[in-house]
């Protein structure tokens, strides 16, 4: 007589490692993120080689290639912002300012919004640029 | 007739699900990875103040002044010059003085990247004292 030995059931496949692999990723992308308030139009900022890692913190001014200015994400005009900066200055003076302005920016712009801030007592500006690597 | 009743053990079932953590998880990982955008940035000093630090004493005689045209060539005493030749000055003069100042004088029509452009060579020639100066009207 030949006995036959019973097919073994197949082991049902363990979440375990799914939730592993989940885990880590999710982490990751907490920990890469930074959550930033982009601006309501397209701004592409100028290719430098020379810039220094952007610090976190301040506020941040996008500016337009026709001018038009956005303070963290949200539309603002110029009267606007200046009252704003001024009571933000107020409180602390230290606070960055980072000016995200499109490449094909004027500098009339862009030259004449850092002497106001100056004037506004702003004792730190900075320019936001792309690392390029071409070079 | 008497009989054993056999009874089979009740399964257990575990005290906590993980079916929820993992549907939690999934939708965080999907929302992380969706709405998450690469950006790399950097950033040039455009207004550094120190509360208490000396005011830069400047000797107009050996300042260097780059005058950044409408259409983003740079030029030094009328003369356009191009990131070689400018590069070539700027290494000349700080060679003889490490501490020469720069000072950069853009149109106003000129573009930002010009700008950026100009002080990436000044600052790869090695010049430490960089200024941007621009006419302000009269008020």
């Amino acid at each position: 007589m030949k006995l036959r030995r019973p097919a073994r059931p197949a082991e049902r496949e363990t979440v375990v490692a799914l939730i592993d692999v989940t885990f880590f990723l999710l982490i990751f992308f907490m920990l890469v993120g930074r959550l930033d308030a982009t601006a309501p139009f397209m701004v592409k900022p100028p290719l430098g080689t020379t810039g220094k890692d952007l610090p976190a913190g301040g506020i941040t001014l996008s500016v337009s290639p026709t001018g038009a200015l956005a303070l963290d994400g949200t539309d603002i005009g110029h009267d606007a912002l200046a009252r704003l900066l001024t009571a933000r200055l107020a409180k602390n003076p230290a606070t960055l300012i980072r000016i995200n302005a499109d490449q094909a920016t004027e500098l009339r712009l862009i030259l004449s919004l850092i002497t106001e801030f100056e004037d506004l007592g702003a004792k730190d500006v900075a320019l936001i640029v792309t690392p390029d690597a071409l070079r | 007739m008497a009989g054993f009743a056999l009874k089979r053990p009740a399964h257990k079932r575990s005290l906590i699900s993980v079916v929820s953590m993992i549907d939690v998880m999934m939708i965080l990982l999907f929302f992380f990875m969706v709405t998450s955008t690469y950006l790399n940035l950097d950033m040039v000093p455009a207004l550094q103040k120190a509360d208490d630090g000396p005011a830069t004493a400047t000797t107009p005689g050996t300042t260097l002044m780059i005058r950044i045209a409408a259409d983003g060539t740079a030029m030094v005493g009328g003369q356009s010059l191009g990131p070689e030749a400018l590069t070539t000055l700027l290494q000349a003069r700080l060679q003889t003085d490490p501490l020469t100042p720069i000072v950069l004088f853009p149109s106003g029509a000129a573009h930002l990247q010009d700008l950026i452009r100009t002080m990436d060579v000044v600052t790869r020639s090695g010049a430490v004292r960089v200024k941007v100066i621009r006419i302000e009207a009269a008020k």
